[in-house]
């Protein structure tokens, strides 16, 4: 599978999604679940399957000002490729 | 202090179009006539929802033979559950499915008995084959989350590779090959299923391989199976501490096969809310902590990991629902499962399969 390139547009695969039910975000997926926070849950937020990771990128370097946007870059990219392996995202 | 359950497994029917082998029901198997209705279990699936259950799973027999799978469907999602369907896909076309879908499925999981058509309807006991693999096909044209369940034993495990092989034509996200576990009529027919260590050997490698080369297209899980693990599985996370599941009469036990446990009593959600059995019931308080369990794993660093292993299980091999699991290599019992081991498959061994079967 390739890396996500700047024009892919992530979003939660099938059979994932929120939970609407608890305050606090829990991503619901086949045999299991885990409870976001921080980074990790506003980097899921934005994967709705419009914005681009070029967007999601620049919208995070606003957000978290004190760190490169290469970095995030970087962070991004290999979050997304964790999920995309464990089949919880598709780009 | 009790934790809140996060699963609930409803058995919503005991009936079966297929006969398989492996199957871990019960030998005494629930009746149609004292089944749940859905009214019944929309109210089970509205107060698991209240006590922080978070997945619904629903299995059987075969859920669609439930000519109401639609609306259970309908109200575990309605509850704000995360609904998984376990079908063998009979009773399933490809416009029930959309309807099944349209009410809120979020996963279906699919079981294959084999790659080759003569050899799946041979386990099942039913031509079944042919029309799960049209089904797959239909799944896959549907947002949902689909998982095929290859479920293995010895009379498979030869050609583990052929048949990893063969799920990639099904397209799922997801597979897991599912060991056979000893309950019920797998249990009654474990000298033909038990596998052999070097079938077990073959199968690791074979699941590793398939790891690397599907890694983005397929996610393959996969356990040991544990009559040839060190240790034992940390079975429903430990009693009364995770998951519940619900009979076809409403019946509510802390593990699939505690029905075989004697003197334990079964609280019904007919005459009970759910809330009061999880935290109160006797068969979900019996086996709760460590009270119970034996000096083996009293003393034992991992009895938080695995929790002494399955009870059911226990008493089915040793007859002690209280002793320390058997499959562990610590057990005082382990000699037992290293005779079933040392008799799979004999030379010149007389195969007899009893297959599932329900009276009416």
């Amino acid at each position: 599978m390739p890396r996500p390139v700047p024009s892919s547009q992530p979003r939660l695969a099938p059979g994932c999604r929120w939970s609407t039910r608890d305050e606090q975000p829990v991503l619901l997926f086949p045999e299991g679940m885990v409870r976001l926070q921080g980074p990790a849950q506003y980097i899921l937020e934005l994967c709705d399957g419009h914005r681009t990771l070029e967007e999601i990128v620049a919208t995070l370097s606003e957000r978290y000002a004190s760190s490169s946007e290469q970095k995030i870059s970087e962070d991004v990219l290999s979050f997304l490729e964790a999920l995309q392996k464990k089949r919880l995202v598709d780009y | 202090m009790i934790p809140n359950p996060l699963a609930l497994i409803a058995e919503v029917t005991h009936r079966c179009p297929l006969h398989c082998v492996y199957c871990s029901n019960p030998l005494k198997l629930v009746s149609r006539k004292a089944e749940l209705s859905s009214g019944e279990w929309a109210r089970v699936f509205g107060e698991a929802a209240q006590l922080g259950v978070l997945h619904l799973h629903l299995t059987g027999g075969e859920p669609a033979a439930r000519i109401d799978l639609e609306s259970l469907i309908l109200a575990g999602h309605q509850a704000g559950l995360y609904t998984n369907l376990i079908t063998s896909g009979v009773g399933i076309s490809a416009a029930r499915l959309s309807r099944l879908v349209e009410a809120g499925l979020d996963h279906i999981q699919l079981s294959f008995q084999d790659s080759q058509n003569r050899l799946a309807n041979w386990i099942a006991g039913a031509k079944a084959h042919a029309h799960k693999i049209s089904l797959a096909r239909a799944i896959r044209a549907l947002p949902v989350a689909f998982t095929v369940n290859l479920v293995v034993h010895r009379q498979n495990l030869d050609h583990i590779d052929e048949m990893i092989e063969f799920t990639k034509q099904l397209e799922p996200q997801r597979v897991e090959v599912a060991h056979a576990q000893y309950y019920g009529w797998a249990l009654k027919n474990r000298d033909a299923l038990l596998p052999t260590g070097d079938q077990l050997e073959k199968c690791l490698r074979a699941v590793e391989k398939a790891r690397q080369s599907l890694a983005g297209k397929m996610r393959i899980d996969s356990v040991v199976p544990d009559y040839y693990a060190r240790y034992p599985k940390a079975c429903m996370g430990g009693w009364g501490q995770r998951i519940l599941l619900i009979d076809p009469s409403g019946g509510a036990l802390p593990c699939h096969a505690a029905g075989v446990i004697p003197g334990l009593h079964f609280d019904n959600v007919r005459e009970h809310p759910l809330g009061w059995i999880w935290t109160s019931s006797d068969a979900f308080q019996k086996f709760r902590g460590e009270g119970w369990m034996s000096g083996t794993c009293k003393n034992c660093e991992r009895r938080f990991t695995d929790f002494g292993g399955c009870r059911c299980q226990a008493f089915l091999v040793t007859g002690n629902a209280s002793a320390t699991d058997p499959v562990c290599s610590l057990s005082p019992d382990h000699d037992l499962i290293k005779i079933a081991q040392s008799q799979a498959g004999r030379e010149g061994e007389r195969l007899s399969l009893h297959y599932r079967t329900q009276e009416p």
